[in-house]
């Protein structure tokens, strides 16, 4: 019986060799959350990394002019659907690389259980939880978006730094709110910061006032949120200003949404801080807004710039590889290592060029610098942004 | 490669269709030899999951365990921590009638929800349990998915025979003496409580084994795998199709529904890229409207309990509560 595979998987790749040849299309599977729990948020994301593939067939296409086109998929933002969604592109639609999924429970699944043993390259733009890190992935699976790790701590640092010795933190009870909640916390109480109140929230709910009265209760007048400020952050800060049980706001990247700004009024957000990441190379992060609002996008969408990010390093590990699925990964480490010509959001036709050339190119990306490490994570570098006028602008960088 | 990739997606189809079908017929013990409406099998998938996770996979710092026992071990840990858990829930709750039943084992579903997330120090929260072993994981990856299918298939057919025996003993006819008639049955002197509690605990035990082999294929558990929609009603769906009362109809129900829940997404691919996202949400549009057309036209199934249930109080009264239950 396995001799009869073996054998017929040969006939087939034989066969498969042959065909590929007249196939003018390079696919790339773009999974995201669309049905299901961040349906809002999904969307943005889809398009900001179909505006990076537009970037690509616009400037002459990849591989010596193929197009790349996306192949979408729904992984409703649990391991099940996005295990199903991710079979069917890697052995149906045959996709050369996998862009997703959005949501940390699906990159496990997927990456377990289709994509490492299909060999196949995977970059999420969205999967922000720690245990991505520690993935037996041969060296296969991406990020654009840093771990919570990173982001969690730095915040702690700084916020000691800024002073603040006492805070209350509400986090949302997901995989990305208690993620932060997590990392900031160890890192606050072990640099001698004293947690007050420490609670976890459940999303949709009408008010949030009995979590709030039970959180200030401890005595702190900060209090750090790790939720989405589109979302049920918007609900818990709105209270907590209206109330008045803490003076001063902290919140996370999600925090970081003009919903919060649009809802509430800039006046009454002077004590509102939240940290994001920031591109180095700050250009790169104008370059990518300008061409995102070109094709009726809004470039501060939640996780936008990441996802624009995870598609072009996608197709410049692909013309890199030369399209051979299995060094995929290899290219896609060496695209971004910080070494080599700086390519920003864009600039296709002369990575390719360069590429071509057989000179070493990195790119900088609208969502940071995007130098991997060997577990194929991202550092990010984050800074602290306050409400300026009707816009968050950058207060200072955090360490 | 195109046929390898579609054997690859036929072999993986069929082992998600094998670990569904642990879970329909779990619920067929339930709800279609015994009448009892539980609305809650994600709870159980969850436990069953979890514990089998928890007693296989190597140590972490985020969550209990670390104890790496043989994933033999852990399937029938899962099976145990799910009628274990079951057990109280049964003792409280079976007392219920069968619409009153449905809203309990909602809450109680909800309620191994959240604690699976908030308890951190035992289940990893948000993070799941990770590096689960695959039984065959090292093989390539087509050998490793048909090892993995036979092995589930193999758990299907020994738990799907020991079912047909123990309904066709004289258990199972009491069983459905107490579903069709509980006072007749309380005549005859029959414990009606202890042999509901029982039908329950031996379901959920199946349905535990069920999600054991789910957190086993992924090699990780995380909470987003415990989403109603997915690994409740969606069952309810394959069973009510298949036919409930008939274990081939399980079986049958669970192909049928997943490989449309499946293949739909091909079908909604075909249309322009603008239109493709919002069609994915027509898959769960197009599995509601099965289930009413399946409950308007063959409220039986597909294949039907073999001495024929139409017209039963149940089944009339199904469509009420499963709009109750949504």
């Amino acid at each position: 019986m396995l001799k009869k595979i073996a054998l017929a998987a040969g006939l087939f790749s034989a066969t498969a060799l042959a065909s590929n040849a007249v196939q003018a299309d390079v696919k790339v599977g773009l999974l995201g959350g669309i049905s299901g729990p961040i349906a809002a948020m999904a969307p943005p994301m889809l398009d900001s990394a179909k505006l990076a593939i537009q970037q690509v067939n616009e400037q002459g296409g990849i591989l010596g002019g193929q197009k790349l086109e996306a192949v979408v998929g729904d992984s409703a933002c649990n391991p099940q659907n996005g295990v199903d969604s991710a079979t069917k592109l890697v052995n149906i639609e045959q996709v050369a690389g996998l862009i997703g999924p959005h949501c940390s429970g699906s990159v496990l699944a997927v990456a377990n259980s289709v994509t490492v043993p299909a060999g196949i390259t995977l970059i999420t733009p969205s999967g922000t939880s720690p245990e991505i890190t520690g993935l037996e992935d041969k060296g296969q699976v991406f990020r654009t978006v840093p771990s919570d790790d990173f982001q969690g701590r730095s915040l702690a640092r700084t916020l000691l730094n800024l002073g603040t010795k006492k805070v209350a933190v509400a986090y949302l009870n997901n995989d990305y709110g208690s993620g932060l909640a997590n990392a900031f916390k160890v890192e606050f109480e072990a640099n001698g910061g004293e947690i007050a109140g420490y609670s976890a929230h459940e999303e949709g709910k009408a008010s949030y006032r009995s979590n709030l009265a039970e959180l200030s209760r401890g005595g702190a007048d900060t209090l750090v949120i790790f939720d989405y400020g589109d979302g049920t952050g918007l609900t818990i800060l709105r209270q907590a200003l209206e109330n008045g049980f803490f003076t001063n706001f902290v919140g996370g990247d999600g925090m970081k949404s003009d919903a919060i700004i649009r809802e509430l009024g800039a006046e009454n957000l002077t004590t509102f801080i939240a940290s994001s990441p920031v591109g180095e190379a700050s250009n790169s992060l104008e370059l990518f807004n300008k061409a995102y609002i070109a094709v009726g996008g809004n470039p501060d969408a939640i996780f936008a710039s990441n996802s624009y990010d995870a598609a072009f390093l996608m197709a410049l590990a692909l013309e890199k590889a030369g399209g051979d699925a299995t060094k995929v990964s290899e290219a896609m480490a060496a695209v971004s290592d910080g070494q080599g010509e700086a390519i920003l959001p864009g600039e296709w036709k002369k990575a390719v060029e360069l590429i071509a050339a057989g000179k070493d190119i990195d790119y900088k990306g609208a969502s940071g610098d995007l130098n991997f490490d060997n577990a194929g994570d991202v550092p990010g570098s984050y800074g602290l942004f306050k409400v300026e006028g009707d816009a968050f602008a950058l207060q200072q960088a955090l360490n | 490669m195109e046929l390898i990739g579609l054997l690859n997606y036929a072999v993986f189809m069929a082992i998600f269709i094998g670990i569904y079908s642990l879970l329909a017929l779990g619920l067929n013990i339930q709800w279609g030899f015994s009448g009892l409406f539980n609305a809650g099998i994600a709870g159980f998938f969850a436990v069953g999951a979890y514990s089998s996770a928890l007693l296989t996979a190597p140590e972490s710092a985020v969550h209990l365990g670390g104890y790496q026992l043989p994933v033999v071990v852990g399937w029938i840990g899962a099976m145990i921590a799910a009628g274990a858990i079951a057990w109280p829930i049964g003792k409280v709750c079976l007392r219920f009638r069968s619409d009153y039943l449905a809203i309990a084992t909602i809450g109680v579903a909800e309620i191994i929800r959240l604690v699976v997330k908030s308890e951190g120090w035992m289940t990893g929260g948000a993070r799941g349990v990770n590096k689960i072993p695959r039984p065959f994981g090292d093989l390539s990856y087509l050998y490793s998915q048909l090892a993995y299918l036979a092995l589930v298939f193999a758990i299907v057919l020994v738990v799907y025979w020991a079912i047909e025996r123990q309904i066709s003993a004289p258990w199972g006819r009491m069983m459905r003496g107490i579903r069709d008639n509980e006072d007749a049955a309380t005549a005859m002197g029959k414990d009606i409580k202890a042999r509901r509690l029982e039908a329950f605990i031996f379901g959920a035990a199946v349905m535990g084994l069920g999600g054991a082999l789910f957190a086993h294929f992924n090699r990780s558990i995380t909470p987003e795998a415990i989403d109603p929609m997915i690994a409740t009603f969606l069952i309810w769906i394959m069973l009510i199709l298949g036919g409930s009362g008939n274990n081939r109809g399980a079986l049958l129900g669970v192909a049928v529904v997943w490989i449309i829940w499946s293949a739909s997404e091909f079908v909604t691919d075909q249309l322009p890229t603008e239109y493709a996202i919002k069609a994915k949400y027509m898959r769960v549009f197009i599995i509601g409207l099965l289930l009413q057309l399946v409950l308007r036209f063959r409220p039986e199934g597909i294949l039907p309990e073999p001495q024929g249930t139409a017209g039963s109080p149940e089944v009339k009264t199904f469509q009420k509560q499963e709009s109750a239950a949504k």
